[in-house]
């Protein structure tokens, strides 16, 4: 183990630092054994701040609630111990009801398993896993970071490979296993989603944003079935504003932790049943399934309408609960946007 | 300049030494004088035993021989340099944001022009004489990282990392040796030397997103993403290892790691330079 203060490596079971003296805090490894401390009683949905209603008052004394992954937290705890949320403030919310993903304090500390991973540096995080020896993971193309040199990595094969290699997929899933450390991060600037799974829960998130999963959580894809088609000339094309794919992540057992990778700032809100909003399609990070997706146009009814005609026009994608959403500040112009649309996926239209 | 290690005659012998550089600092120093590192807040060591670089207060300045250089902004951060008369910078194309108009420009001399053009080295260093203020910073997300190296010292550095040096440090490359780690070491042929002999000098890195620091023991070895690496003591040897990942069709594909083998320094950044092995 290491000093947290000089970064000196002090022996085991040595009690000061042999760098600076100071004295070592011992991590609590291995006490808590990973599945009772997650009855299956546990609630389930997270983050129940978010909708209307304010919840009833949670006494604080003894633990507090997670505002990001709805987890109890020790009151003696600064950050969440499952997704590294800091938990002194209660979440950000807006007066539109998105809340901000919580600030993290560097160096915060996650729990997974008997495993840790502690989430370093503010611009591009870097997830720094500790595997304990039953624990594993696997992770996707280009996040590869760092590890040592005894850990082992192998490939997870994927089903539908020919399907995934033509829509542009990663085509394997890389795993690793412990014991020892193996560090994450990926190329551009923004936030490390940690997405705590409760036995039996699922989510969708949005190709390409996926970083690494624990083993216990499943992986699976399904096509979006969000398109339109452009024409110009006698050239048409298909262009997919959300992907051609969507990743689902599930925890069918055992609880499990999911991070995910996104540029700018990250909100979620919780939509009502029945309940809709409008959203830039590729702003769109993950959902839970029972979240329905449609394309929406929204354009000017005066003047020259006809779908060939495309000059003052809005392409949405329309969200309708329940469930949870999350978007992102940075995103990509969706392609083909502002060309000639022949045909789209079933849509919703309004006309100002 | 004021010698940071002179105690007046009378005054105790305190001093508190930078975890980062190791320069002594008197004992009301906020921040480090020869690397800006901030001296009242706790280092930030992961638990296997990563050092986050020091992040910069905005508007830190430090002193190296006769001139300063003060850190400023954070998402971009700029280092604006006062040149004292004497002194001077090298640093490369495409990294200068402003200076004075009386700082005179000129260009180093560097053995091997042409392979270095070849290996797609920048053909000039430029050198800037004080006295001056001139400002650099390269065009992404990162941070600065202040590297004061004491007499003696040897850094190699990842070419295109290196943002300015002072002129005591002698600037050389080295070819990266062995087929293997030219190809898929990801950073191409050559790799920049510096070096002190006499003198102490500074130099300063752009490390995209966050930067990492980490001591190797003798023998001691890491599998690094080879666009991850930024700066290494030349004690740290690099081999490129292969790790084949079969797919069960279209023959798998193969990912490169370096092997990374103590003693010495290792720093590392977390937005790595992005290439395709497959």
């Amino acid at each position: 183990m290491f000093c947290i203060h000089c970064g000196s490596q002090v022996p085991e079971g040595g009690n000061f630092c042999v760098g600076c003296g100071s004295p070592v805090k011992r991590p609590a490894a291995a006490a808590p054994p990973a599945a009772p401390s997650y009855p299956s009683a546990a609630p389930t949905p997270p983050a129940p701040h978010l909708s209307t209603p304010p919840p009833p008052a949670e006494p604080r004394s003894a633990s507090t609630k997670c505002s990001w992954c709805g987890n109890l937290v020790d009151a003696t705890e600064t950050s969440c111990p499952r997704c590294g949320a800091a938990v002194s403030l209660a979440g950000m919310v807006t007066e539109s009801g998105w809340a901000q993903l919580p600030a993290r304090k560097d160096m915060a500390k996650l729990q997974f398993g008997n495993s840790f991973c502690q989430v370093e540096g503010l611009y591009v995080p870097v997830a720094d896993m500790n595997l304990a020896a039953e624990d594993g993971i696997y992770f996707t193309h280009h996040v590869l970071l760092w590890k040592d040199p005894q850990i082992n990595i192998t490939t997870m094969p994927l089903a539908g490979g020919w399907k995934r290699l033509v829509a542009g997929m990663p085509l394997i899933m890389t795993q690793a296993r412990g014991p020892g450390h193996i560090a994450f991060s990926r190329d551009l600037p923004g936030e490390l989603i940690p997405l705590p799974l409760q036995p039996g829960q699922a989510v969708d998130v949005r190709e390409h944003l996926f970083l690494v999963a624990t083993e216990h959580v499943k992986y699976d894809w399904f096509q979006t079935g969000i398109w339109f088609q452009t024409q110009s000339g006698n050239d048409s094309e298909t262009h997919y504003p959300i992907g051609m794919f969507m990743d689902r992540f599930t925890a069918p057992t055992a609880p499990g932790l999911l991070l995910l990778h996104a540029g700018g700032n990250i909100f979620v809100r919780h939509l009502g049943p029945g309940q809709t909003i409008l959203i830039k399609p590729t702003s769109l990070i993950f959902k839970d399934p029972t979240v329905q997706m449609a394309l929406h146009f929204e354009r000017p009814s005066t003047g020259f309408s006809g779908w060939g005609f495309w000059g003052n026009r809005y392409l949405w994608l329309r969200l309708s609960g329940p469930g949870r959403v999350a978007v992102q500040s940075v995103f990509e112009p969706i392609e083909g946007e502002a060309r000639n649309i022949t045909s789209f996926s079933y849509a919703t239209e309004q006309r100002w | 300049m004021t010698d940071p290690s002179y105690v007046p005659p009378g005054e105790p012998l305190e001093r508190i030494q930078c975890q980062w550089c190791q320069s002594m600092n008197v004992k009301t120093a906020l921040s480090c004088q020869a690397c800006g590192a901030p001296l009242d807040v706790r280092n930030l060591v992961s638990e296997s035993g990563w050092r986050e670089a020091p992040r910069i207060k905005d508007m830190t300045e430090i002193h190296f021989s006769a001139s300063t250089c003060q850190v400023e902004g954070e998402i971009v951060p700029a280092a604006e340099i006062n040149l004292g008369a004497g002194d001077a910078v090298f640093f490369e194309h495409h990294v200068m944001l402003w200076k004075d108009e009386r700082v005179p420009l000129s260009v180093m001399q560097l053995p091997g022009g042409l392979k270095r053009a070849f290996g797609g080295m920048p053909f000039l260093i430029t050198v800037a004489g004080g006295p001056g203020r001139i400002a650099f910073s390269r065009d992404a997300t990162g941070e600065l990282v202040l590297l004061p190296l004491h007499p003696g010292m040897e850094v190699d550095v990842r070419e295109h990392a290196f943002l300015l040096c002072s002129h005591q440090v002698a600037y050389s490359f080295i070819r990266i040796k062995g087929l293997a780690n030219i190809l898929f070491g990801g950073q191409g042929m050559y790799m920049d030397r510096f070096v002190t002999t006499g003198a102490p000098g500074l130099l300063i890195l752009h490390g995209y997103g966050n930067v990492f620091e980490r001591r190797l023991g003798p023998g001691e070895s890491i599998m690094l993403e080879p666009g991850a690496f930024l700066y290494k003591d030349s004690t740290v040897t690099m081999q490129v290892e292969f790790q084949r990942l079969g797919t069960g069709f279209l023959g798998g594909t193969n990912m490169s790691l370096a092997r990374m083998t103590g003693p010495g320094r290792i720093g590392i950044q977390s937005m790595y330079v992005h290439h395709h092995t497959e």
